[in-house]
């Protein structure tokens, strides 16, 4: 079997986003962990990138790496605790039982996905231009999920105004 | 139908070539920064090594190199040596993806004994069919730079100057995106090069039903969008922090900000990743609103008909793409010069100032300049 | 126009398969993060590490379909993860006012 250049763009790809999404996990320093996401975050828009999804590549780049996670470690970085003391939760058969449950998801979650034959990409029909698959993008959007999508809108101006609320308690967003 | 070996190692060479592009504008930058100072505030500047001081940037970059490598003790070594590598990154990969110029066209050669089929290099790096959304994309991972040097430093001063970045940069990344929107609204596409071919001839826009053609003015988008390349324009400032935004490094107030801890060649990296954010900024401001790589009242086909007249073949194609370029170098040129002369000539903003500039006045005008673009658009086009 | 067709249209043994088990690892660890972790601002990047998990997985079969509404499904689920991290942020800014430190334990206290 021969490795394509898309095949080593995957590979890479998937084993940079597996790699730092573990770093999230363990390391115990929270900073760290948030730029172990950003890393799984840029390597994500790389993979939608390789299956050809432009426009949501840019958006993950743009929102994902460039606005939440900026904000996660803004937030990190205000409160400046250095390590945990605690990072990880108690018990050893409670962390099995944990452990061994998502390992059950992964099994059955994977264990689908390889069992359903193989499911080659073909070829992409019509046109393939950035440009024309966003205006594909945008048809929907505002066509077909046209409410969900001002719902979407409604939902983010009452998260805003409810951050905003919660912040405020007990005067400014300032700790003290 | 693949590509051969002799377009691969052009299109490589490019990638270097546009790289050391920006890399090699910033001594000049410096100097031009240095000078124009000393020139606005009534001073001489460095003008004792070389002719009018030019090489002065070749003593700095020896004496940067020699400087001594030092970690702080506290520091975390690897963010403090990766941000300032993480600095030139989004700079070099949008610069790259932006249409310097016209595609050079090469007609069939003879060479090494063998033929080699006509090729079009596009004067660009690469050429993205998303490219404004690739670019906000690159730039906004720029704050992580800034963020790693504050947390790596281990310095007060210089975690304070990277909370007061990232905060800076999420607030002003919303005006300067919605101020784009103006423009995707008005061409409707993502692709540099579509907007470029977009801005040829005189200005012709649409109105009531009936086209209007000014034949004294270029058809360019600030003319589209005045208002919208205002606010881009000044939200890049806060982009590259530079002042009046520059209140992540305000040295009355936080010595230097997030490079407090750095010297040497490394400190040299953050200059590099500051001018290219400026390059880039004043790029994408000329390629959106100012109309490119286009010459005014000139086509392409008549630069190669000229060129064609004086030297023939290929050499005729490779000058006009250089005579576009340096139209566009030109424009570039001029914008960063107007960044030089804003940033010895403006006082620096207070913090809460920024913040009310940034949410309180600058985002709802770009909301505004989207309604009324979207507005005009629709009437426009009934 | 050809838009960097090296990574659209070359032959690969990489199919949908693949992604979806990338998916399913990604997904497993967000589980994990959320399970085993106590900082609540790692939990929320765990979260969204799920979401994203789930994100390729939408992208990966508007892929296999050729069919476009995968992609605005993870436009939905975008929006879902930026509302979740605002007020998830707010919460932990609250708890950090009051106890000095993000720990999941002290989120009981925060009633009334």
């Amino acid at each position: 079997m021969s490795l394509s250049l898309n095949d080593i763009l995957f590979y890479f790809l998937a084993g940079v986003a597996v790699l730092s999404a573990l770093g999230v996990i363990l390391q115990s320093n929270p900073i760290y962990c948030a730029l172990s996401l950003a890393l799984t975050m840029v390597s994500v828009a790389g993979l939608f990138a390789s299956l050809s999804a432009w426009f949501v590549a840019g958006v993950q780049l743009i929102v994902y790496a460039g606005a939440v996670l900026v904000l996660f470690v803004m937030v990190l970085m205000l409160f400046d605790t250095k390590t945990e003391k605690r990072a990880f939760s108690k018990g050893i058969v409670s962390g099995f039982f944990k452990i061994v449950s998502a390992a059950m998801i992964f099994a059955i979650a994977g264990g689908a996905a390889s069992m359903s034959g193989d499911a080659r990409f073909s070829k992409l029909t019509g046109v393939v231009s950035a440009t024309q698959s966003t205006k594909d993008l945008a048809d929907l959007l505002f066509k077909k999920y046209l409410f969900s999508f001002e719902a979407m809108g409604a939902l983010l101006l009452f998260i805003a105004i409810g951050a905003v609320a919660l912040s405020r308690i007990q005067g400014g967003t300032h700790a003290d | 139908m693949g590509k051969d070996v002799f377009e691969i190692t052009v299109n490589i060479l490019k990638m270097f070539v546009i790289f050391l592009m920006m890399v090699q504008a910033v001594p000049i930058l410096v100097w031009l920064e240095r000078r124009g100072s000393a020139f606005i505030q009534n001073r001489l500047g460095p003008n004792r090594v070389g002719p009018l001081g030019l090489l002065q940037l070749a003593a700095d970059a020896v004496k940067f190199l020699f400087k001594e490598e030092f970690v702080p003790r506290q520091g975390v070594r690897f963010m403090y040596f990766f941000a300032p590598i993480m600095a030139m990154i989004p700079g070099a990969l949008s610069f790259a993806s932006l249409p310097l110029s016209v595609p050079i066209k090469i007609e069939p050669f003879q060479m090494l004994g063998q033929m080699w089929g006509p090729y079009t290099f596009a004067f660009q790096g690469y050429d993205l069919g998303i490219g404004i959304v690739f670019v906000l994309g690159i730039s906004s991972l720029g704050v992580y730079s800034l963020l790693m040097a504050g947390w790596g430093s281990s310095n007060k001063y210089s975690l304070m100057g990277a909370v007061r970045a990232s905060a800076q940069a999420i607030s002003y990344e919303l005006a300067l995106s919605l101020s784009l929107v103006g423009i995707l609204i008005v061409y409707g596409t993502f692709s540099f090069n579509e907007i470029v071919a977009a801005q040829t001839g005189p200005l012709t826009f649409r109105a009531f039903g009936a086209e209007h053609v000014i034949s004294w003015l270029p058809n360019w988008g600030v003319f589209y969008q005045p208002l919208g390349a205002i606010l881009f324009f000044s939200a890049t400032f806060a982009e590259a922090n530079r002042l009046p935004f520059d209140l992540p490094e305000a040295e009355g107030e936080l010595v230097a900000g997030f490079h407090t801890e750095y010297a040497g060649f490394k400190l040299l990296m953050f200059f590099i990743g500051e001018y290219g954010h400026m390059m880039v900024a004043s790029a994408l401001l000329a390629t959106f609103y100012l109309g490119g790589y286009n010459i005014p009242g000139v086509m392409p086909e008549d630069v190669l008909a000229f060129w064609q007249g004086v030297v023939g073949g290929n050499l005729a194609s490779i000058l006009t793409a250089v005579t576009f370029h340096l139209s566009l170098l030109l424009r570039i040129a001029l914008l960063l010069w107007i960044f030089i002369q804003v940033r010895w000539t403006l006082p620096r903003f207070r913090y809460d100032q920024l913040m009310n500039l940034g949410w309180k006045s600058m985002l709802p005008w770009a909301l505004f300049n989207v309604c009324v673009t979207a507005l005009w658009v629709w009437f426009g086009h009934k | 126009m050809p838009t960097s067709a090296v990574v659209v249209d070359s032959i690969s043994s990489v199919g949908l398969n693949h992604y979806l088990i990338l998916s399913a690892i990604l997904f497993s660890l967000g589980v994990v993060g959320v399970l085993m972790r106590r900082n609540i601002i790692v939990i929320l990047m765990s979260i969204e590490l799920m979401l994203n998990a789930v994100n390729i997985a939408f992208v990966a079969f508007s892929r296999y379909l050729q069919n476009m509404d995968g992609q605005a499904m993870v436009f939905f689920v975008m929006t879902i993860a930026a509302a979740e991290a605002a007020v998830g942020l707010a919460l932990a800014t609250t708890i950090f006012k009051k106890f000095r430190e993000v720990n999941i334990r002290y989120f009981e206290h925060l009633k009334g």
